[in-house]
């Protein structure tokens, strides 16, 4: 059981020097307990108090880094089994396999689209971070070669796939600075895997059939004194994916089973030869606590949705996710066209920008800012008062782009049009429909 | 080194609900375990997919989505039979989108009329979905529980606000109501509860979540209804024993990405892939979070859905 | 029960039973058993039969068994001598009676088939409707199940006049009940009076001719009784089930006009099982202690003009109003519309006249419902621009009576006023503010409509609280005196009742799972001194707020016995909370900040976290933007303890909670408290004050730092040493 900020702040040295980067000890104590502090940042805790701050607030799935640079993947640091609990800590990495038995020119096609495949959302930049570079040729020196040219190439998170740990020697020798993740390490390997891993520090995945032989090699490495692990337990069908990928949540938060307290990386197009199908999979797998999916391929057509859904099933339940304060153009609106505004939940401005959108209205979306609370929250907050929202109508620009002074605020603060029409004497505040879905119909009766 | 898998012990079981007559006729529910954890529970009534039919002409679809149903998007009654006929659709979900008094405002006679048409065309079971106006979903829905009595139709949505009058049409002429509630386990609870307390009999009520699509808040429907689930089956909490409904096509497909073409977003890849994707991988999220009716637009997005849940309930 | 009516109720009873023993043999003796016989269309068989006794009546010869059970329940007659506790014995000779009339009509379908008209509306000259078919019962049944009919008025007889006939049928439609006429009151009928008096009958103006005999009550009664099975899911031969379904869901009652015959009496105890009241015109014998029907039992000697009115009273019936009908828009659009200085037409208070607004509780006789009165001058008895005093009294009854409520529906005149289009309103009590554009007075607008706002809302949200409304509004400075000494009388009586509740007084106490939306294992006990932590839920609140709406997210927790009286632990709690948290969390205690403190949600007005150099505790309150000396701000300390989770050492707290004497008592209560922003302090300066009086120091309100003295630990406690601060010496708070 994780220990509580209170606990943590009684073996703190309560010197309140700020030297962890907040002010006081009891805050210091708090982030910890959120996992949002490593113990590091105090220099005045003894070595005793930080190994037993350690062992309780470890979490049961170790967190790892996997690659170097901006696209480094971390995984694990898991808590709980549902999202609603609390969250998900760390999305899944994506990653495209690419094989050294490929040609040159397909190599350099699936890297550049690779690259390409990034898309803006909410302010984040979604895209895939890494690649699976797969020994197929059967020769260490090539494989080393095609490693060295990707890496150079391209900036992704890598992963060295061999069974033999003669390639992975290999092909460390040019990878092992950017931390690749060696996969993998089988009941015959183990040993020899073991110690390259260790040698390099990079991190190390263990293939095994079925959990007990995973645990079984898991024990022996970390016996080794090997510590960032990722398990493959090789399911033979989708049922048994899923079956193997809640055991091992369950088998480390519940039970504590320090064998499979790790993420897992785990490979969809094994299961089944149809693109279409092993998209699903991967959906299914990113919901299901996958730690790592290796994809067969990668086109805006799969990737794009997976990474809507990483970032759906990853947001914080608890912290809504916001979109920038700013005035929004949907549909490219004229002087003449109507202004909305309403707030920063990004639930909230997709919705009502879809509405707006439907409606072939263009209009003028203004997005205040509202720490991500919904209307009427922020509303209940203060977030959404009339006195920032005139401050926000003032410096938005709005009053420069359109020629008109109507402003259509959510009907559910219709309640503060009044105090809004003193605090904007030149505008005319108008209640719009308390419901998005009404928005276009609203919209088509309105006029400037 | 054997491992004892810690398994959770589930106290709850989903209600069986009867879905339609006579011999199409369907049974969900009936689930002891969270969706597809078989190691530990059954699952014996697969989650089932009803395919969308409108009302009126769509006119904004994607292409591909429009293209399977191009030949009879203006005739409700061809447009269900091609569903079940060519893609063995195994329910029909009825979308009344054109009496939405802010759009078409057709009236509540028509779209009795139009129900009963289908409904004497179709021999599976059929779904009965309203615009989204309470007021107007009373008045349309009234008329077809009457016009279809007997019929066993799914009716909803059923709201809070007009869950009195649809619940009695419901109880008298003996259709199954669609319970929504906008993203919260309480009020979905709630309204539960109150429907029990009209007289709606248990074996008669579907909980409709309300889903969000792909990238469109999909979160926060997931997550109520995990916590449905859970409530439903670790905490005894007997109101909440009822399937669930997703009516998640029409959201997916609604979506700026499921309709962009090649040339309005090229990063996008294959727009017939894509949204056909959007929308089976929506689902495949709801039936992980515990869905067991699911109401689809797209042919192969269903085949999709149809093979992985093969899979996944294999024996 | 009356010894009167039950003897007669049993004399009328054996006539009844006798005269289908009588029928029976005829029948039988001219069609034999095997003939069928029934009411059409219907697969109820008789109804009444089918559904108390579980026997499906299909032909002559199943009848015979069922008088045999008309018999076997038949009371003998009472003699005029012995004394006997008579309402079991008469309701089962209602139970016989009604037997017996299915059989008597039955018969008369078999004997003159044409005799009822057998569909929804007269034809021609027979306007006798006779029962029911399945399909009136399932098209109106839906209206009883859905309430837009809420139930029936089963009347026997005739009233005097014509004239007076069409007046009650008016006012029951008026009600939006149905109107089920049979029996004749010396030769008249209400259905013919009707007919005369050119009233359209018939099913679809809901006044149902049911028959020209008393018999025909039993049509009423069995499409109650058909209801229950169809809409209730109760089975043939479940009475107590059926009779409990109409008594609580189908608001009926039965009215005979006229001299009330043996026969009357017997059909009116059969009635009263199915817990519909009588209410006569006649002077019969009351029996107004309640038992099996909701209220009074049987009503009498009520003069017309007051009769529907008397029973809707006392069958327990909700007024619905489903249109506000006054000249201007209303809806929550014009809420927050200010009314400015061009546009005004009338200006109340707002400290420019005297102003007040109360809402009072009175007994039912007292109210007369929708009766609303304006005392003084109107908007068109007075010039644009005008100032007036102003007083508005609102005065509410309730079946239960619950004087705890008069705030709560006190508080809601300010929004509910405002959704008016040109009416501004703000403030409460006697600091209310009320300005009327002239907008509104063109578009026809009066003071008088505040009334009917307030007549129409209290019943719609209301409802299960108020049952009658009536307003009276003034605008005469010496009447708007009197009305203020009363507010200040019951403002005053109002406080100290709430000053004197304590969470030792009251054994049930509220949840709020509001937050649980958001929270998913938040759970807030509500008692009377500790507030939910948003300050929006007091334990007032609580209760009102499940009366009315019982299934919500406030529910009643009876609190049990008392675990730990410093931490606030009760066994009724600590249960209800393991399961409102879905088995998350076994117990919180109500007044702990460090042990078990409750979950907090997120929408907390404050949070309290200790200062561990100070030994005390800090608060700090939403609107205060600055550091605090935890070493978090609000928004951050928000971040870390939300969610639905318990995090010792943090708690959500309301600002009345921290002037309440259970005030974090585990820890000390108030005196714990070094810190707080000078806002709050400010806020909270009178509250604080006393209680520092109460608790011997009465310096405590200036020891108290706050942002002026510092805003780290560091900084106030120097200043915390010099006042010499309780919570320094006070024992370790970790
Ligand atoms: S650095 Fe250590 S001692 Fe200093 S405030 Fe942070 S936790 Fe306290
Ligand atoms: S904070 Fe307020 S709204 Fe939320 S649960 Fe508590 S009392 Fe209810």
């Amino acid at each position: 059981m994780a220990l509580s900020g209170i606990e943590i702040f009684k073996k703190l040295p309560k010197k309140n020097c700020g030297e962890c980067g907040v002010p006081t000890c009891l805050a210091f104590a708090m982030k910890l307990a959120t996992g949002q502090a490593e113990l590091v940042a105090c220099p005045y805790v003894s070595d005793d108090v930080r190994a037993a701050i350690d062992e309780a607030s470890a979490p049961p799935i170790r967190t790892l880094t996997i690659g170097a640079g901006d696209r480094a993947v971390k995984l694990g640091g898991e808590t709980v089994m549902f999202r609603h609990e609390k969250r998900l800590e760390n999305p899944p990495g994506l990653a495209l396999v690419l094989s050294d038995t490929m040609d040159d020119s397909v190599v350099n096609e699936k890297l550049s689209k690779f690259k390409y495949l990034e898309f803006e959302r909410v302010g984040l930049i979604l895209r895939p971070q890494m690649l699976a570079l797969k020994e197929e040729s059967g020769d260490a020196g090539k494989f080393a070669a095609f490693v060295k040219r990707v890496i150079d190439q391209m900036d992704a998170a890598i992963i060295l796939m061999s069974d033999r740990p003669e390639v992975i020697s290999e092909a460390l020798k040019v990878s092992k600075d950017k931390k690749p993740l060696i996969y993998a390490a089988t009941n015959d390997t183990a040993e020899a895997m073991g110690s390259l891993a260790k040698e390099s520090a990079c991190p190390l995945a263990v293939k095994g059939s079925g959990l007990d032989e995973v645990m079984a090699i898991t024990d022996k490495l970390l016996g080794m004194g090997l510590k960032d692990l990722v398990i493959d337990s090789q399911p033979v069908n989708v049922k048994k994916a899923l079956e193997d990928q809640v055991v091992i949540r369950r088998s480390a938060l519940v039970k504590k089973v320090k064998q499979l307290g790790f993420s897992t990386i785990t490979f969809p197009g094994q299961l089944t030869d149809n693109k279409m199908k092993e998209t699903l999979i991967a959906s299914l797998l990113i919901a299901k606590y996958a730690g790592v999916i290796v994809l067969s391929e990668m086109e805006g057509h799969n990737v794009f949705p997976l990474l809507l859904a990483s970032l759906n099933i990853y947001t914080d339940p608890q912290r809504p996710m916001a979109v920038e304060e700013k005035v929004y153009e949907i549909g490219g609106p004229r002087e003449d066209s109507p202004v909305l505004i309403t707030s920063n939940f990004s639930l909230t401005y997709f919705i009502v920008s879809g509405e707006v959108e439907s409606s072939r209205i263009p209009a003028w979306l203004l997005i205040k800012d509202t720490e991500g609370l919904s209307v009427l929250t922020a509303w209940a907050a203060g977030k959404f008062a009339a006195d920032t929202v005139a401050v926000f109508i003032k410096k938005c620009g709005i009053a420069d782009r359109v020629k008109h002074r109507k402003l259509v605020i959510p009907g559910y603060l219709a309640g503060m049009s009044g105090e809004l029409e003193e605090e904007l004497p030149d505008w005319q505040i108008l209640v719009g429909p308390r419901e998005a879905a009404h928005l276009s119909a609203y919209l088509k009766q309105w006029s400037a | 080194m054997a491992l004892e898998i810690p398994k959770v012990s589930y106290s709850g079981k989903i209600r069986e609900i009867v879905l339609g007559k006579g011999d199409k006729a369907i049974t969900v529910g009936g689930g002891t375990s969270y969706p597809f954890y078989l190691f530990e529970g059954q699952m014996p009534l697969k989650p089932r997919i009803a395919m969308e039919v409108y009302d009126s002409p769509p006119d904004d679809w994607a292409p591909t989505a429009l293209e399977p149903f191009a030949d009879v998007a203006g005739d409700p009654v061809a447009w269900a039979k091609k569903c079940i006929d060519t893609y063995g659709a195994e329910m029909i979900a009825l979308q009344l989108v054109s009496t939405d008094p802010n759009g078409e405002n057709r009236s509540a006679e028509e779209a009795a009329a139009l129900t009963k048409k289908v409904a004497e065309a179709v021999d599976v079971p059929l779904i009965v979905w309203g615009c989204n106006n309470a007021e107007k979903d009373t008045e349309v829905l009234k008329k077809i529980a009457e016009d279809c009595a007997g019929r066993s139709l799914m009716i909803g949505p059923v709201t809070e606000a007009n869950y009195k009058q649809v619940g009695a049409v419901a109880i008298g002429y003996e259709h199954t109501v669609i319970a929504s509630t906008p993203i919260d386990i309480n009020l979905a609870k709630q309204l539960n509860i109150l429907l029990g307390n009209l007289g709606v009999p248990d074996g008669r009520i579907l909980i409709d979540p309300t889903t969000g699509a792909l990238g469109y808040g999909l979160e926060y429907g997931y997550s109520v209804m995990e916590r449905i689930r859970m409530a439903a089956l670790t905490q005894e909490d007997e109101r909440l024993q009822f399937p669930m409904v997703c009516n998640l096509g029409k959201e997916v497909w609604k979506t700026k990405e499921a309709k962009q073409s090649r040339d309005e977003a090229p990063k996008l890849g294959d727009p017939a892939k894509r949204g056909v994707l959007m929308e089976a991988i929506t689902a495949q999220l709801v039936l992980a979070a515990g869905a067991d009716i699911l109401i689809m637009r797209h042919p192969e997005s269903i085949a999709l859905i149809q093979d992985m849940l093969n899979d996944l309930l294999a024996a | 029960m009356s010894k009167i009516i039950c003897s007669a109720a049993i004399r009328g009873a054996h006539n009844i039973v006798d005269k289908a023993e009588q029928k029976y043999q005829e029948a039988l003796d001219k069609w034999g058993p095997d003939h069928a016989v029934g009411f059409p269309n219907t697969a109820y068989y008789l109804p009444i039969i089918y559904g108390i006794l579980g026997v499906p009546v299909s032909k002559l010869g199943d009848v015979r068994p069922v008088l045999e059970k008309c018999r076997s329940l038949l009371p003998p007659l009472v003699s005029e001598k012995v004394w006997l506790p008579y309402l079991a014995p008469t309701l089962e000779a209602g139970m016989a009676t009604f037997f017996a009339e299915e059989i008597i009509e039955a018969i008369r379908y078999l004997e003159y088939p044409d005799f009822y008209t057998k569909q929804e509306d007269p034809i021609g000259g027979n306007i006798w409707l006779g029962a029911a078919d399945d399909i009136i019962l399932r098209k109106r049944g839906v209206e009883f199940v859905d309430g837009t009919a809420p139930g029936f008025a089963a009347i026997l007889g005739a009233p005097p006049t014509k004239e007076i006939a069409a007046e009650i049928a008016k006012e029951l439609q008026e009600k939006n009940l149905y109107v089920f006429m049979c029996a004749e009151n010396n030769g008249v009928r209400m259905s013919e009076q009707l007919v005369e008096a050119g009233v359209q009958i018939g099913w679809p103006t809901r006044l149902v001719s049911f028959g020209s005999d008393y018999t025909a009550t039993v049509f009423a009664m069995g499409f109650a009784t058909r209801a229950a099975m169809s809409f209730g899911g109760i089975k043939p031969g479940d009475f107590r089930g059926n009779l409990l379904y109409n008594k609580n869901r189908i608001f009926a009652f039965a009215m005979p006009l006229g001299p009330v015959s043996d026969e009357w009496y017997a059909n009116a105890a059969g009635a009263i099982n199915w817990g519909f009241p009588v209410i006569a015109d006649t002077p019969i014998p009351e029996i107004l202690p309640t038992g099996i029907c909701t209220y009074e039992h049987v009503v009498s000697n009520v003069p017309h003009s007051e009769i529907v009115q008397r029973a809707v009273e006392v069958r327990g019936l909700k007024v619905t109003v489903s249109k506000i009908d006054i000249p201007v828009s209303y809806g929550p659009a014009f809420e927050g519309e200010r009314i400015r200085k061009d546009d005004l037409y009338l200006e109340c208070g707002g400290g420019k006249t005297k102003a007040v607004e109360l809402t009072v509780s009175r007994d039912m006789d007292e109210v007369e419902d929708g009766h609303v009165e304006m005392i003084g001058p109107d908007l068109d008895q007075i010039k644009d621009g005008s100032k007036l005093p102003f007083a508005m009294l609102i005065e509410v009854a309730g079946r239960q009576r619950q004087e705890d409520f008069e705030p709560i529906l006190e508080r809601q005149i300010h929004h509910l006023v405002n959704y008016a289009e040109g009416i501004m309103h703000i403030g409460q009590r006697a600091i209310m503010w009320l300005r009327v554009g002239k907008a509104a007075v063109e578009k026809g607008f009066r003071l008088k409509h505040l009334g009917t706002i307030m007549h129409a809302k209290y019943h719609q949200e209301f409802g299960a609280i108020c049952d009658k409304v009536q307003v009276k509004i003034y605008t005469e400075e010496a009447k708007v005196d009197e009305v203020l000494a009363l507010a200040r009388k019951i403002y005053a009586a109002r406080d100290k009742r709430v000053d004197r509740m304590t969470d030792e007084t009251e054994e049930t106490f509220y949840s709020c799972t509001l937050c649980q939306s958001f929270a998913p294992s938040h759970v807030c006990i509500i008692t009377p001194e500790r507030t939910g932590m948003c300050g929006a839920y007091n334990w007032l609140d609580g209760k009102a707020s499940y009366e009315i709406n019982p299934t919500g997210p406030n529910q009643p927790i009876v609190k049990g016995e008392c675990i730990d009286p410093v931490l606030g632990k009760w066994k009724g709690t600590d249960e209800f909370i393991f399961k409102a948290s879905r088995q998350k969390f076994q117990t919180a205690s109500a007044y702990s900040l460090v042990h078990d403190p409750m979950t907090a949600c997120g929408c907390f007005e404050c949070i309290a976290t200790i200062l561990p150099l100070c030994n005390g505790v800090m608060i700090v309150n939403r609107d205060y933007l600055g550091m605090t000396p935890c070493g978090m701000k609000f928004t951050t300390l928000a971040g870390m303890v939300g969610g639905g989770e318990v995090t010792p050492g943090f708690l959500g707290v309301s600002k009345h909670y921290i002037a309440s004497r259970k005030f974090l008592l585990a820890e000390g209560g108030l005196k714990r408290v070094v810190w707080m922003p000078q806002m709050l302090k400010k806020e909270l300066e009178a509250k604080l004050k006393s209680r520092g009086e109460e608790l011997g120091i009465p310096n405590l309100f200036d020891i108290i730092a706050d942002d002026t003295k510092g805003a780290t630990e560091e900084e106030i406690l120097p200043f915390l040493e010099e006042v010499g601060h309780p919570a320094l010496t006070m024992e370790s708070i970790l």
